[in-house]
């Protein structure tokens, strides 16, 4: 055996894992924790073995699937650079968050089902990321979004989870509508889905005016998973699920499933659809900072910071440089896992409340959190040499080259960035306590607080560990990368100055302004000041006011127009016929079985007759 | 005489013998072992057909003066009896504590039942035919009427016995006739003739007749009477062999009469199949369809099942033939998990109203889900067996429509009676899961062998719906014995 065959180790055990809890273990919440924690686990340990022995190098292995005529689909697993890191991200922050979930799930009596869901999300993970083909990325990209729904929706008794599962699964289908057009045009045009062959056949040459509408529908999978405007809606919303899977899949794992789909797949993007993509991120990424500066509920701020961030990585690719989208991706699970991890510890500590404007004065009670969550604010900040620096230094400085435009969204969008991220931390965990309860908070268990040390460890160190060497040595083989720890430090500030320091003097302004306003401030004065602008901040544009009164209401009227159709055409008229008709016929007939044996022997004659007759009468 | 060609046939007589004797000496406790014992000689003897030291390897040969011929068919179907009749006898050793006395002559009889069975298989003229026919059903006589207490067993026993004893007589005449016209008494002499006599009434008169005979045996429109009472009447393990065992018997002798004695004649009779398969199959989905009792539901689904198998018989292809005996693999595992769980089922209750269905989900998960495999697969949905075969089936009929639009019509009339179907056996399953009340919530309690049968039967319903290659190819091997 060789070690490749690991890897289909690495993508089923989670599925196993899930099997056997649905199965079998669910009255049993150990094993049942043991069993998905162990797979994740044994995945990241197998990873680390892959990666030990077998190198970056790129290699794929496949098994044939299905043949149906000339279609033959290869069930195939590609390792490279890219797959072998967001494989260590994935199972890496996502082992994290399992252990996590032992001590915030604790007494849910969900408790195995939770793990089950988990793990069935981790295995859907695991297979977008080793896809070597298209066909085999859009199922499981389908698995992650049925995955994400059970999770989400996690505590569906609640109508706000049942609601939010809902609309993130919907929201994403809207998106991945999209994504399927875009690859059933390569496939009718190129006749191929695997990745490798459309690479090297030049798909875009062979597409020729079809090239940019394709990589654009392709793109649209990408807006509906990792929330880019217009789909961003779902994600705010999904913050109704368990906090590690809030953390697990708005941070770490799915939102990132778009981003990592746009590198794995960049070749097939053309000069047009790249300028698109980089304008559809950074006006993302706007938008959803300057939302996340009016929320007040300690989650929602985190997933508008999401949003923008992940408006980043698409930026990223969007001016050539997937590499530093990659490298944002990567940076940004470890910090924020851990920003949403901390809150999910400051949640249990204050009895699920998570109003910051009731919080205040954590800082003395719960240490570990806090330290760790400030480590956390300040790699996404982008503080030298934190990790978020580097990432985000990478996009500016591609955004520096490509487009001065952009250049300057993405300094305003790090600058709010800081603002809105200082704001939570002077308000929750400065100052005095608001509330009794928040007066009466203390440090989490040790199950809790260990993986925020972990992450936060990952988080200061990511930037100059040689990630992003390591992605672009994949996309961008001529370049130069520095090696040695100090030369990566440096890194930045030699090869794009201007993008290093303007960067540094976004955190400076964000930094200065949000000490101004919520250095213990008893309410906010924003609203005061901006009035209307924010009222629509905290509003969040009215975007979901504007897609209830258009896109729902024209589907909800089509919908009634079908169920009309439906129930009284087909249903009523047409079915009701025939099904009458059947049951009519069934039960005459079954009076000729009278039971009568003379009856049976006259009829039999007579039949036998009847052939005759058809036979030979003729 | 080639003796080592019919040494399977001879020990599974000798085997019935064995089990009759035996039961003079073993005490009455034992003798449930008799039936396991017979049914692990007979498992034995199926393994062993796999081997080269098995008659089954001597393919091509002939004995008897070519009365009895070996070849690819012969040898799949006696596989299939073989395997058949194993199922059965455990199911007849759970069933034996309702069997009042002779439960030894109960397993006996369906040994021997099974040695005409193998008979038929290997049938190669009128008198071998004739002769392993009735071996067959009047042992099936007996067999339906084993639990004599029981008035409707009586019944279904004389019914049976009647409208047999008059399909034998058309079938003895018409043997005559074609005898009498053509001087032919074998198979093979026959088919060099055949064409000759293609015209003649006397000739075709005798043959019909003779069809009249095999498809009472399968229970083919307008001879399809006797089946609902039949099976409702007759103890499950019966009625199970009788659905599988006695329908694949007939099947095989119509095969090679119609394809190996007769195929000039028979390739002039495309429309004569064509309509009497589409009147079956719609006959039995129909009068299914107001069904209480299950036993009843299942025998108007053998007749609609029929009908499905005639589909390949009326495409006249080979492709058709397979797929006729794929069908059969799959209906054999289907069908008998389907009686296995209403003999467990409905155990202590006097009637097989659907109604006793209820709460079986609770009583036995493994039941509840067999019997709703069953019917899922009976339906035919995949990725069950009678998915698969029901599709093989209709793509041979499909393939031969552009020389005749009969069979746009006939693959019509299929559909639609697959799409009647679902609503009768989905109301099986909702019988077992959906029931408001549910009177009985006892446990079923089960042996080991009649959970290992369950467990074949499912293996066999997913592997023959998820895994086609092998069975389809000892299908496509055993119909190049046919000659059209």
């Amino acid at each position: 055996m060789n070690l490749e065959a690991l890897t289909w180790l690495i993508l089923f055990l989670p599925l196993l894992a899930a099997g056997i809890i649905t199965l079998f273990t669910l009255r049993n919440k150990p094993v049942s924790a043991t069993l998905s924690i162990g797979a994740i686990c044994t995945g990241f340990a197998l990873t680390l073995a892959l990666i030990k022995f077998g190198g970056w190098d790129a290699r794929e292995l496949s098994v044939n699937w299905l043949s149906i005529g000339d279609l033959t689909v290869d069930f195939g697993l590609k390792l490279d650079a890219l797959s072998l890191m967001m494989l260590l991200v994935v199972t890496g922050v996502g082992g994290a968050i399992h252990i996590y979930s032992l001590g915030y799930m604790r007494d849910d009596p969900g408790f195995s089902r939770f793990f089950a869901c988990l793990s069935l999300f981790t295995f859907s993970m695991l297979g977008i990321v080793l896809a070597n083909n298209f066909l085999q990325m859009f199922i499981f990209w389908e698995l992650v979004g049925v995955s994400s729904y059970l999770l989400i929706g996690f505590w569906f008794e609640k109508a706000s989870a049942a609601d939010a599962a809902k609309k993130a699964f919907i929201t994403n289908r809207l998106g991945d509508f999209g994504f399927m057009l875009g690859i059933l045009i390569i496939f009718a045009t190129l006749g191929s889905l695997n990745f490798a062959k459309l690479e090297s056949n030049d798909a875009i040459a062979t597409l020729g005016g079809m090239a940019t509408l394709g990589g654009l529908l392709i793109f649209c999978g990408a807006v509906g998973k990792s929330a880019q405007f217009p789909l961003h809606v779902w994600l705010p919303d999904a913050m109704e699920g368990p906090t590690p899977v809030s953390a697990l899949i708005h941070a770490a794992t799915m939102v990132a499933a778009g981003v990592y789909m746009l590198c794995r797949v960049f070749f097939i993007f053309t000069p047009d659809a790249l300028t698109v993509i980089a304008w559809i991120g950074g006006f993302t990424a706007l938008l959803a900072a300057l939302i996340a500066v009016q929320q007040n509920d300690i989650k929602r701020i985190l997933a508008y910071s999401t949003l923008s961030q992940l408006g980043y990585m698409v930026m990223g690719v969007g001016l050539h440089s997937p590499e530093a989208g990659m490298f944002h991706l990567t940076t940004h699970a470890f910090f924020k896992a851990l920003l949403f991890l901390g809150a999910g510890s400051v949640i249990i500590a204050l009895h699920h409340e998570q109003d910051i404007w009731k919080m205040g004065g954590l800082r003395k009670k719960m240490p570990v959190t806090f330290w760790t969550f400030m480590v956390g604010t300040l790699a996404l900040a982008g503080v030298w040499p934190l990790s978020g620096f580097f990432s985000k230094d990478a996009i500016l400085a591609a955004a520096h080259e490509h487009n001065l435009l952009l250049f300057g969204l993405g300094v305003a969008v790090a600058a709010l960035t800081t603002f809105y991220m200082f704001r939570l931390v002077f308000v929750a965990f400065l100052g005095s306590e608001r509330t009794p309860e928040a007066g009466h908070a203390h440090e989490s268990p040790g199950v809790v607080v260990w993986p925020l040390r972990i992450l936060a460890v990952a988080s200061v160190i990511g930037g100059v560990i040689g990630i992003e060497a390591l992605f672009g040595g994949m996309f961008n083989a001529d370049a130069a990368h520095p090696h040695g720890l100090l030369a990566q430090m440096i890194y930045p500030f030699q090869n794009a100055p201007v993008a290093a320091f303007s960067g540094l003097a976004a955190f400076a302004v964000g930094l200065f302004a949000a000490w101004k306003l919520y250095a213990n401030a008893k309410s906010d004065p924003l609203p005061e000041k901006l009035g209307a602008l924010s009222r629509a901040m905290a509003n969040r544009f009215y975007f979901d006011e504007l897609y209830e009164a258009t896109v729902i209401r024209i589907h909800d009227s089509i919908a009634a127009i079908a169920d009309w159709i439906d129930r009284w055409i087909i249903e009523g008229f047409c079915l009701g016929l025939v099904r009458g008709g059947t049951d009519l016929t069934g039960r005459a007939l079954r009076l000729v079985q009278t039971g009568n044996l003379q009856t049976y022997a006259f009829l039999f004659v007579l039949g036998v007759a009847l052939v005759l007759w058809f036979v030979l009468g003729k | 005489m080639n003796l080592s060609l019919i040494s399977l046939e001879m020990s599974v007589v000798a085997l019935g013998i064995l089990v009759l004797l035996a039961d003079l000496w073993l005490p009455a406790e034992r003798k449930k072992m008799l039936g396991y014992a017979a049914a692990a000689v007979l498992g034995l003897l199926f393994l062993n057909s796999f081997t080269s030291h098995c008659s089954c390897a001597l393919i091509g040969e002939s004995a008897f003066g070519g009365m009895f011929v070996q070849d690819g068919l012969s040898v799949f179907f006696k596989r299939f009896f073989l395997l058949a009749a194993v199922l059965v006898l455990v199911l007849a050793v759970e069933f034996s504590d309702r069997i009042a006395a002779g439960v030894s002559e109960y397993y006996s009889l369906i040994v021997f039942a099974l040695a005409g069975m193998l008979f038929a298989a290997s049938a190669n003229d009128f008198a071998m035919l004739f002769v392993s026919i009735e071996l067959i059903t009047i042992t099936f006589y007996v067999l339906t009427s084993f639990t004599r207490g029981k008035v409707v067993a009586l019944e279904a026993g004389v019914k049976y016995l009647i409208l047999g004893a008059l399909s034998s007589a058309f079938m003895i005449y018409g043997i005559a006739l074609v005898w009498g016209t053509s001087g032919q008494f074998n198979f093979n002499e026959l088919a060099i003739v055949a064409g000759d006599f293609a015209s003649n009434r006397l000739f075709l008169f005798g043959v019909l007749f003779i069809l009249v005979g095999l498809g009472f045996k399968i229970a083919a429109f307008p001879l399809q009477m006797w089946t609902p009472d039949v099976y409702q009447g007759a103890p499950t393990p019966t009625t199970a062999f009788l659905a599988v065992g006695s329908k694949a018997a007939g099947f095989v002798l119509l095969l090679r009469f119609l394809f190996s004695a007769i195929p000039e004649v028979t390739a002039q009779w495309g429309n004569l199949l064509i309509v009497i398969s589409a009147v079956t199959i719609l006959y039995g989905n129909l009068c299914a369809i107001p069904q209480r009792n299950l036993k009843r539901l299942l025998g108007y689904s053998s007749i609609a099942h029929a009908g499905y198998l005639l589909l390949g018989v009326a495409a006249l292809t080979s492709a058709g033939q397979s797929a006729a005996l794929y069908y059969l693999g799959g209906y054999l595992f289907t069908t008998v998990a389907a009686f296995v769980v209403i003999a467990l089922v409905l155990r202590h209750l006097d009637s097989e109203d659907v109604s006793g269905l209820a709460g079986l989900h609770q009583r036995s998960p493994l039941l509840a889900a067999t019997l709703t495999l069953a019917m899922v697969s009976l339906a035919g949905i995949p990725p069950l067996a009678g998915f698969f075969g029901k599709f093989l089936l209709l793509k041979a009929v499909i393939e031969q429509g552009a020389n005749n639009p009969g069979y746009y019509c006939l693959a019509f009339t299929a559909l639609v009676g697959v799409v009647i179907s679902l609503y009768y056996y989905f109301g099986v399953i909702r019988a077992i899961y959906w029931s408001q009340t549910a009177p009985d919530l006892s446990p079923i309690r089960m042996s080991r062998p009649i959970q290992c049968a369950i467990g074949v039967c499912l293996a066999g319903m997913f592997w023959l719906g998820l895994f086609p290659g092998t069975v389809l190819t000892l299908a496509d091997d055993a119909v190049k014995f046919l000659k059209l």
